[in-house]
């Protein structure tokens, strides 16, 4: 197979693990590459990554600990790392691209702020500018088992949006659309965890259906106006990287729905992506003054500055308006 | 990487639009070659590809231009009966009436360059200017106003890699566009900074001008007529732009398309012809010459005061303008109102600064002294690596030119503001702007426009200590811009005095007026347009 129809993957996380899962038994050529020589090693003998043992990795999928290596063979990446890796493993990579490269990134986060989506932090450490997002409803054990998901890609390249298609796409178990609308699957993606977080505190309240519905749907007006504040649009929140998202994470498994949960048991919890997002969406809700009770109440009780019972208060108290 | 510092000596950049002349025919023919190929290839996809749909589109765009002109409806006829021929053309005729189309609007569009005018405008051209330029024009002050040419149209900056550039590769040099004097201006600054003439689109509604048509008929201007809406002719203009570049003309572009009638440091560009640099590049790079490379310098064009100030203040508040229609009867086509403005304004000191940064690579990327690209990070980057596929071969891709472009675009919307600089002028509109703002409790225009004439007016001490408060302010933030070399060592009352006579001896009514102590706003519509020129600059909070 040759350079252009191969996939790398920089990181064997979860979800790094889990894609490269899925296309290596859909027959794609996948380059996985960890900084972790144990990791390597694992994966090389037992075919498994041990972040997700469930997903078998075969071959022709082979791992690395090379990055130049991880260059040379492909052209297409996929950057699976933690948020608070972003900047320093793009940099790293940087050092073996060039302008041909693509590279998606599929972290839904913002940075502490809100002033740099992820991809804007992407851009300061690579020397390509084909750059995209991946996202959606797509947890890891999912992928894992083959169960169908869907993603979407999203640049403003059409290059990119083909490309991430074309090798993305692994019917039954994967499916991938396109957009161009950066932002706003950005956003999504990012702020879809800290309302996961919300979702959970309502679970873990006891609340009906009723008011998880209204929650729900709240939650996706006010994530579309921001993305339309911020220069992407609306209707995008309403995807797969916001509603999709939303429908699926909170389960059991997402740290950010246990989070929410913990919160509501009286607990604290371990701060997550999810939690990350609504300090840096709030903050740039704020900077753009746009109307976001939902996620306010929810950066309030991350923060210490409100408690459960007054976040529920003020976002129901909040005044209903036109839309 | 860091970039490093060029041990090349670096001496005036040639001349290459000496040779242009005797390549035109060759750059016509290389322009119609292209042209025509790509259309009969595209034209076997059919429909809104095919020969006949791009001939009639011509036909009918033309038809539709001469339907409004004097004498139109007589010229119309040769489209006319090519709209009706289409139908019963043979595809060898359509090909035929492609190549001849080609060729008539290249020649429309191409330029011409005559060392003697060169010669005549870089030598005894400026010394005529200068006296023109002298504000009383007695024979005394002439000459004094000859010695002190170089000090009323000045040029800093980033110069030295500028030229180094323009000995290593091909440069696009890419201005912010306020007035039409910017062509003459922009080339007497670049013959200060001992940079290579250029040559440039100008619109065709420019030429109207006899004085100034001389000049940018014979100096390398090529004419754009932007009442021709047809692809075709934008293929041509685009092609032929493509051609100079690839074959080492010195090219300029103003980014920001129109005239920038606000007066604020343009941001949203509209980019036109700068996406051919990246064809261009392509193009080199395909024919196996990645080292010729392109380099895009930023500048700026700072005017005390602008020629068309009134027109373009009008226009823009009125909406009507912006770009929907293209002003042809402005101060600049009445001579009286030109020489008014050379010898008033321009004969102040320093009245326009020409200020150029350091260039780009078509990608947007920064480059070092030696003229390496550099990414984001500061690591060396191959720019041919940006057009290459998956296994290095050169792949066409509009769409992805297109998003380089606006990568590009975006730079130079970022390097912009750190070019401008500030004349005395903008800095006392803005301060009085600010004040009655603030009196008024917006920054809305439209309101501050009713505002009583009585509250109209500030105190010359209170405008001196804002003038100080914004000096302070531009001192710590260089990313906005910086004051006028030449009026940085002023006392603010001596910038405040130097801008009253610069805002109270041009246009048509006083802007701003002194009495004893007080300063009176009498033309708040001009004051928001010289203060628009620092909106970039946040309010203090």
């Amino acid at each position: 197979m040759t350079r252009a129809d191969t996939v790398g993957i920089v990181g064997a996380g979860s979800f790094g693990s889990a894609l490269a899962s899925v296309l290596a038994r859909a027959g794609r050529r996948v380059v996985l590459w960890s900084r972790d020589a144990g990791v390597v090693d694992a994966i090389r003998t037992r075919r498994a990554s041990p972040r997700l043992p469930s997903a078998p990795l075969p071959e022709p999928l082979e791992a690395t600990t090379d990055p130049r290596r991880l260059a040379a063979e492909a052209r297409f990446l996929v950057l699976a790392v933690s948020s608070t890796d972003v900047r320093v493993r793009a940099r790293e990579l940087g050092d073996y691209l060039d302008g041909s490269h693509i590279v998606v990134h599929a972290i839904g986060a913002l940075d502490k702020d809100g002033n740099e989506r992820v991809s804007e932090v992407m851009q300061q450490g690579l020397p390509t500018l084909k750059l995209g997002v991946l996202a959606g409803p797509a947890l890891p054990a999912d992928l894992a088992e083959g169960m169908y998901a869907s993603m979407v890609v999203a640049s403003a390249f059409d290059e990119v949006r083909a490309e991430g298609r074309r090798l993305l796409n692994a019917p039954p178990a994967l499916r991938v659309y396109g957009t161009k609308d950066v932002v706003g699957v950005e956003l999504a993606s990012a702020l879809s965890g800290a309302y996961t977080i919300a979702l959970g505190l309502c679970d873990g309240l006891g609340m009906s259906t009723g008011p998880r519905a209204v929650l729900l749907t709240r939650a996706v007006a006010e994530g579309a106006r921001l993305c339309q504040a911020a220069g992407g649009e609306a209707r995008t929140f309403a995807g797969l990287a916001g509603l999709g998202n939303l429908l699926v994470r909170p389960n059991e498994r997402s740290a950010d729905y246990q989070l929410g949960r913990e919160l509501a048991a009286g607990g604290k919890g371990t701060p997550t992506e999810g939690a990350r997002a609504a300090a840096a969406g709030a903050e740039l809700a704020a900077r753009l003054h746009v109307r976001m009770p939902v996620l306010a109440g929810m950066a309030a009780v991350l923060s210490g500055r409100a408690s459960v019972t007054d976040a529920a208060s003020l976002i129901a108290d909040s005044v209903a308006v036109e839309e | 990487m860091t970039p490093t510092t060029s041990d090349r000596p670096v001496r005036e950049a040639e001349n290459r639009l000496e040779r242009f002349n005797a390549d035109r025919e060759r750059l016509l023919a290389e322009v119609e070659r292209r042209v025509v190929a790509r259309r009969i290839a595209e034209s076997r996809a059919g429909g809104d590809a095919s020969l006949e749909y791009v001939l009639n589109d011509v036909a009918y765009c033309e038809i539709k231009r001469l339907e409004h002109k004097k004498n139109g409806p007589g010229q119309s006829a040769r489209w006319r009966d090519l709209s009706r021929k289409l139908v019963t053309m043979s595809e060898e005729d359509k090909q035929q009436e492609l190549r001849e189309l080609v060729r008539h609007y290249g020649r429309d569009i191409v330029g011409n360059f005559d060392p003697r005018v060169y010669k005549f405008a870089t030598g005894i051209g400026p010394a005529m200017l200068g006296v023109l330029f002298s504000p009383t024009g007695t024979l005394r002050e002439g000459m004094a106003a000859l010695r002190n040419l170089d000090a009323r149209i000045t040029a800093d900056g980033d110069i030295d890699i500028a030229r180094a550039c323009a000995e290593r590769g091909t440069i696009v040099v890419t201005p912010t566009h306020s007035s039409n004097m910017d062509s003459p201006a922009i080339g007497l600054g670049l013959l200060r900074a001992h940079l290579p003439p250029t040559t440039y689109g100008a619109g065709k509604n420019l030429f109207t001008n006899p004085f100034i048509s001389f000049f940018m008929r014979n100096l390398g201007a090529y004419r754009v007529d932007r009442r021709l809406k047809f692809e075709l002719y934008k293929d041509v203009l685009k092609e032929y732009s493509t051609v100079l570049l690839e074959h080492g003309y010195h090219s300029l572009f103003f980014p920001g398309g129109t005239r920038c009638r606000s007066n604020i440091v343009e941001k949203n560009l509209k980019l036109g012809l700068l996406g051919t640099t990246v064809t261009a590049y392509k193009n080199l790079v395909r024919e196996g010459m990645p080292n010729k490379r392109l380099y895009i310098v930023p500048a700026t064009i700072n005017y005390r005061l602008v020629l068309e100030a009134e027109t373009l203040i009008d226009d823009y508040l009125a909406e009507t303008g912006k770009n929907r229609y293209i002003i042809t009867d402005d101060e600049f086509s009445r001579i009286g109102r030109l020489l008014e403005f050379f010898r008033k304004i321009v004969a102040h000191e320093g009245s326009v600064v020409v200020r150029f940064g350091r260039p780009y690579d078509p990608f947007g990327n920064e480059i070092t002294d030696d003229g390496e690209s550099i990414d984001r990070a500061g690591r060396i980057v191959d720019p041919a690596s940006y057009v290459r596929g998956a296994d290095g071969e050169v792949t066409d891709d509009d769409q992805r030119d297109a998003e380089y472009t606006r990568a590009l675009g975006r730079r130079l919307a970022q390097a912009f503001p750190r070019l401008t600089v500030f004349h005395s002028t903008h800095l006392l509109a803005r301060v009085l702007y600010d004040e009655l703002a603030r009196r008024a409790g917006t920054r809305d225009i439209y309101r501050l426009l009713r505002v009583a004439p009585a509250a109209c007016s500030v105190a010359v001490t209170d405008a001196a200590e804002g003038i100080v408060k914004l000096r302070a302010r531009l001192a710590q933030h260089p990313e906005w811009g910086a004051e006028n070399p030449m009026h940085q060592a002023q006392a603010a009352t001596a910038v405040v005095d130097d801008a009253v006579r610069g805002l109270g001896s041009y246009h048509t009514r006083a802007v701003v007026t002194r009495a004893g102590d007080s300063l009176h706003v009498e033309d708040v519509k001009l004051l928001y347009y010289y203060q628009n020129r620092t909106a970039h600059i946040p309010s203090e909070s």
